[in-house]
C-alpha cells in the first residue's frame, strides 16, 4: 500500500503490511485456507477441553489428605488358627511396634485415606428424626491414632488410653467421645472458630450422643461415597477379628528399610497368622488414583501429538507456499520491501489464519464441553481454557512458519529478474 | 494399466519422500488415537457368553425397607438376600441357577514345602459352571446339592493347582484347607471373563478366585462375606445364622433359560415368589423385579467408565485434525505434480485416467498411513496396559480391530484426498503447459 512511501519505512513493521493484497491472496486459496482454519478450530476445541479435565484431575490428586503420606505404611495381618486370638494378638503387635527405633508410632485401623471402602454415618446436632444430617466418614483409632496418621490437632484433645472400646466387629456400643475434622466442624456447627465446637455433643445415625473432644485440620476419608471427602470423625474404638490392619508411620528417610523390619520381625513373632498387604500408603495412592494418573497421560500425549500435528501442518503449508511465491517475493523485494516487510507478511498471514480458527474453535469448543457435560457429567468448561489454548495455537502458528518466513526473508531480489 | 498407475504413484511417494511421510504419519497418528480408544470401548464391551448372552439372566428382587431405597433413586439391590438365593435355586424354575458370592480363607497344603496362603473363594451352586461354560481342565464341577446338604468338594484354578499340586491331575486328591479337608473334583483351564460380569462388586476387571466351593460351605464353615454386603435392618443379632436369616443382600444371582421366549414364564414365576414371601411378612416394598440378560447388565454397570467415552470423543476430533491436515497437505502435495498431468492429459490421458491414478497414490498414502497407525496403536495400547495394570487381561489387537484400522484409514486418506484429486483432473490442460 506504501511501498513507495520512504517516509513511512522508519515506523512500525506491522504499519507496512499489504491487508488487501493478503486478504486476497487467502480468498484465493480456499481449500488450503479451510483445511487450515478447520484444523486449528478442532486443535482449540480439543486443546481447551482436554487441558480443561487435566486441570481437574491434578486437583484431585493434590486433595490434602491430612496424614503423613510420605512416611507411612500399612499392612495385614490374618489370623487363621483355630487358638488364634485377635485382640492379644494386635496389643502384642503393637506394644512391640511401638518400642521399634524407626517407628514414630503404629496404629490398628482398617481405615485410611485410600484405603477403599468404608463406613459413613449421618451427624446431626440435635436428636430427632427429622433434623438435617451430615455425612461423615468413621475412622476408629486408639489414642496412637493421630501420631501414627500425623494428624494436625486444631483444638481440644486427643483420646486417652481408657475412653479406647476394643470391640467385635458386631458390637454396637458407641463411645461418648469423638474427634472430627475442621470441614464436619463447619459444616455442622457453621463456624472456624475450633474450640467453641470442643464440647458440644453431637448425634450419630440420629440414635447416639457422643461429645466433640477435639477438631483436627484434615483427615480425607476412605473413598469419595458421596462428594464429601473432608468430612470425616474418628472414634476411639479398636475392631478386633481375624484379619487386622495396622498402619505405620516411620522416622523421615527410614520407610523402606523399617517396612522389611516389620514383616520379617511380625511374620516369625506369631505363626498363628499371615503377614500380607505390606504397602507403602504412596503405592496405595497411586493404585487409587491409577485411572486419573491414566487419563492425565494419555490427555498429555493427544494434546502434545496434536499439537505437533497441527504445527507440521502450518510450517508445511507454509513451505508449500513460500516456494510457490519465491519470484513474488523476490519482485516484491527488488521493489523496495525490506526483510522485515516479507517477515512480518507471513507472520500477519498466519495471524490472521489463526484468528479465523480460533473464532470456530471457540464454537467447537463450547459445543463438544456441552455435549460432554450432558453425556459425562463433565463440569462446564470456563472461558479461561479456551483462551490459553488459543494463546498456545497463536505461539504454535508463529513457532511453526519461523523457519519457512526466515527463509522467505532471506530470499535474494535478484530472483525477480531471472526467469522461473 | 493398474500396475502402471502404481509404479507412477509409487514414483511421486518416492519423489516427494518428506511430504509423504508426513502426510501418511499425520493419517496414521489420527487413526491409532482413534483405534486406541476405540478398542477399549470394542474390547470392554464385548460378548462375554457370544451363544447365549441373551438368554443368561441377572436376577434383582426388591426387598428393602418401605421408606429407603437399596440403590438411589429406588432401585432394588443388586445382590439378593441368602433366603431367596436359596429359594429361587432351589425351586429350579430354569435350566441353569446358581447363586454367587466372593469369600476368602486359609489353604493349608499337606505339603510342608507348601506355605500356606489366603485363598480367595467363590462359594456358588453346581450350575455356576456349565451356565457360564467354565472350561474344565480336569475332572468336572458338583452338582447342585439339595437344600442344606453338601460334601468338602472344591474346584481349583489352574493357576491354584500348578501351585499346590504342581499342574498334575489333582482330582481325587485331599487339600487341608479352611480348618477341614477337602477333595478336588475339578480344575478349570485359565478362565478370565472381562468384564468380570456375573460378580463386579470388587471391580469389573476384577482377576479370577483361586478356588471354588458349593455355597451353602459359606454358611457351614462361617466364612467372611466378601463383594458387597448391605443391610437395612439395624437389629440382626451377633451371630452368623442371624446374617444369612436376615433381609442383608450378598449373593449374585443369575438363571440361564433354555429360551429367550421362557423370559415371561420365569418372570411371573418370580412375581408368585415375591407375592408369597410378602405373606410371610418380607417384602413390604412393591414388586419390583429386575431381570436384565448380560448385554443388558453391562450397560446398567456401565462397564466402559465415561472416561474412555470422553477419551473417544477428543481423539476423533484428534483424527478430524489429521484429516484436515492430510487434505492440505495432499492437496499441496498434487498441486506440484500439476505439470506431469498436465503432460499426460495434453498427450491423450482421459480425466478418468489421472483421477484412478490419483486415487491409486492416495490409497498407496492410506496404506502407509495403516501401516504406521497400526504400529502406533499397538505401542498405545502397552501404553494403556502399564497405566491401567487391570486392562491387561483383555488388551490384544485382534484380526477385526486390524482390518477396521486399515479400512478407516484408506478410507479417510481417499476423502482426504478427494477434493484436491478432483480439481487436478478438471484443469484445463492448455493453461499449464505453456
Amino acid at each position: 500500500m506504501s511501498d513507495t512511501n520512504q517516509s513511512h519505512s522508519n515506523t512500525m513493521p506491522f504499519s507496512r503490511i499489504p491487508f488487501l493484497p493478503l486478504l486476497r491472496t487467502l480468498i484465493r486459496q480456499k481449500y488450503t485456507f479451510t483445511m487450515l482454519v478447520l484444523q486449528i478450530a478442532l486443535t482449540l476445541a480439543v486443546l481447551s477441553n482436554g487441558l480443561f479435565i487435566v486441570s481437574q484431575r491434578l486437583d484431585i490428586l493434590q486433595r490434602p489428605t491430612g496424614i503423613d503420606e510420605t512416611h507411612t505404611f500399612a499392612l495385614t495381618s490374618s489370623g487363621f488358627t483355630q487358638s488364634f486370638n485377635p485382640q492379644n494378638s494386635i496389643k502384642a503387635d503393637l506394644d512391640a511396634l511401638r518400642q521399634m527405633p524407626n517407628i514414630v508410632n503404629a496404629v490398628a485401623t482398617y481405615a485410611f485415606p485410600f484405603s477403599g471402602s468404608s463406613e459413613w454415618d449421618e451427624l446431626q446436632t440435635s436428636t430427632g428424626q427429622d433434623e438435617i444430617t451430615v455425612p461423615a466418614a468413621s475412622y476408629k483409632l486408639d489414642e496412637h491414632g493421630i501420631e501414627a496418621l500425623g494428624l494436625t490437632l486444631l483444638a481440644g484433645e486427643n483420646f486417652n488410653t481408657n475412653e479406647v472400646l476394643w470391640q467385635t466387629q458386631t458390637t454396637k456400643t458407641f463411645p461418648s467421645a469423638v474427634i472430627i475434622t475442621s470441614k464436619l466442624a463447619s459444616d455442622l456447627f457453621n463456624t472456624t472458630d475450633w474450640s467453641t465446637v470442643v464440647g458440644k455433643t453431637i448425634y450419630i445415625n440420629a440414635t447416639y450422643g457422643a461429645v466433640i473432644k477435639g477438631v483436627v485440620e484434615q483427615l480425607q476419608a476412605p473413598w469419595d461415597a458421596v462428594g464429601k471427602i473432608e468430612n470425616s470423625i474418628i472414634y476411639p474404638r479398636v475392631i478386633t477379628r481375624n484379619s487386622a490392619r495396622y498402619f505405620i508411620r516411620t522416622q523421615a528417610n527410614k520407610l523402606q528399610e523399617t517396612m522389611v523390619e516389620v514383616e520379617d520381625y511380625l511374620a516369625t513373632s506369631n505363626q498363628q497368622r499371615m503377614i500380607r498387604k505390606v504397602q507403602s500408603i504412596q503405592t496405595i495412592k497411586k493404585q487409587v488414583y491409577g485411572p486419573d494418573i491414566g487419563a492425565i497421560s494419555i490427555l498429555m500425549v493427544v494434546i502434545f501429538a496434536l499439537s505437533i500435528v497441527a504445527a507440521l501442518g502450518i510450517a508445511g503449508l507454509t513451505s508449500f507456499n513460500l516456494v510457490k511465491r519465491k519470484k513474488q517475493i523476490g519482485i516484491r523485494r527488488a521493489l523496495g520491501a525490506n526483510k522485515t516487510d516479507i517477515l512480518s507478511y507471513f507472520i500477519a498471514e498466519n495471524i490472521i489464519q489463526s484468528t479465523c480458527g480460533v473464532l470456530l474453535g471457540w464454537l467447537l469448543a463450547l459445543g463438544l464441553n456441552v455435549f460432554l457435560v450432558s453425556q459425562y457429567a463433565l463440569p462446564k468448561l470456563p472461558l479461561s481454557y479456551v483462551v490459553i489454548a488459543a494463546l498456545c495455537l497463536y505461539i504454535l502458528g508463529i513457532l511453526a512458519i519461523l523457519k519457512p518466513a526466515i527463509k522467505a526473508m532471506n530470499i535474494s531480489p535478484a530472483l525477480a529478474t531471472r526467469d522461473q | 494399466m493398474f500396475y502402471y498407475y502404481l509404479t507412477l504413484s509409487l514414483r511421486n511417494i518416492a519423489s516427494h519422500k518428506g511430504l509423504s511421510v508426513l502426510i501418511a504419519t499425520t493419517i496414521g497418528l489420527g487413526i491409532a488415537a482413534s483405534m486406541i480408544t476405540y478398542s477399549l470401548i470394542y474390547l470392554m464391551s464385548k460378548d462375554p457368553l457370544p451363544h447365549k448372552s441373551d438368554r443368561v439372566y441377572h436376577i434383582q428382587l426388591d426387598n428393602w425397607s418401605l421408606n429407603t431405597a437399596a440403590i438411589p433413586p429406588d432401585l432394588p439391590p443388586e445382590e439378593v438376600s441368602w433366603t431367596d438365593a436359596l429359594n429361587i435355586v432351589h425351586a429350579k424354575q430354569a435350566k441353569y441357577q446358581a447363586a454367587n458370592t466372593i469369600t476368602w480363607g486359609m489353604v493349608t497344603p499337606a505339603d510342608n514345602n507348601i506355605p500356606p496362603f489366603l485363598g480367595i473363594i467363590r462359594a456358588t451352586h453346581g450350575e455356576f459352571f456349565p451356565m457360564f461354560d467354565v472350561p474344565f481342565l480336569f475332572g468336572q464341577a458338583w452338582q447342585n446339592y439339595p437344600r442344606g446338604q453338601v460334601e468338602n468338594v472344591v474346584v481349583l484354578s489352574k493357576s491354584t493347582n500348578q501351585r499346590i499340586f504342581g499342574g498334575i491331575n489333582s482330582v481325587g486328591q485331599t487339600l487341608p484347607m479352611l480348618g477341614q479337608l477337602f477333595t478336588v473334583i475339578g480344575v478349570i483351564n485359565d478362565w478370565h471373563p472381562s468384564p468380570k460380569f456375573f460378580d463386579m462388586s470388587l471391580g469389573k476387571f476384577y482377576p479370577p478366585e483361586d478356588l471354588y466351593v458349593p455355597l451353602q460351605i459359606k454358611a457351614n464353615l462361617e466364612l467372611p462375606h466378601g463383594g458387597n454386603s448391605h443391610c437395612w435392618q439395624s437389629n440382626i443379632g451377633d451371630s452368623y445364622q442371624a446374617f444369612l436369616n436376615s433381609e442383608c443382600v450378598n449373593f449374585n444371582l443369575w438363571v440361564e433359560l433354555s429360551h429367550q421366549q421362557d423370559k415371561a414364564q420365569f418372570a411371573s414365576y418370580l412375581e408368585d415368589y415375591v407375592t408369597q414371601q410378602r405373606a410371610l411378612g418380607r417384602f413390604p416394598k412393591a414388586t419390583q423385579n429386575i431381570i436384565l440378560d448380560i448385554e443388558q447388565w453391562l450397560a446398567h454397570k456401565k462397564v466402559v467408565s465415561s472416561d474412555i467415552y470422553v477419551f473417544f470423543y477428543l481423539s476423533l476430533f484428534f483424527l478430524l485434525v489429521c484429516l484436515f491436515n492430510a487434505a492440505s497437505l495432499l492437496s499441496t502435495k498434487l498441486t506440484t505434480t500439476t505439470g506431469q498431468m498436465a503432460l499426460r492429459r495434453a498427450l491423450g490421458a482421459s480425466r478418468q485416467a489421472i483421477f484412478s491414478q490419483c486415487l491409486i497414490e492416495t490409497i498407496m498414502l492410506g496404506c502407509l498411513g495403516a501401516l504406521i497407525g497400526f504400529s502406533l496403536c499397538a505401542l498405545g495400547l502397552s501404553g494403556i496396559k502399564i497405566l491401567y495394570p487391570e486392562f491387561s487381561a483383555f488388551i490384544t489387537l485382534d484380526m477385526p480391530l486390524l482390518i477396521i484400522t486399515i479400512g478407516i484409514s484408506i478410507l479417510s486418506t481417499v476423502l482426504a484426498g478427494l477434493v484436491p484429486t478432483i480439481k487436478v483432473c478438471m484443469l484445463a490442460p492448455a493453461d499449464y503447459l505453456r
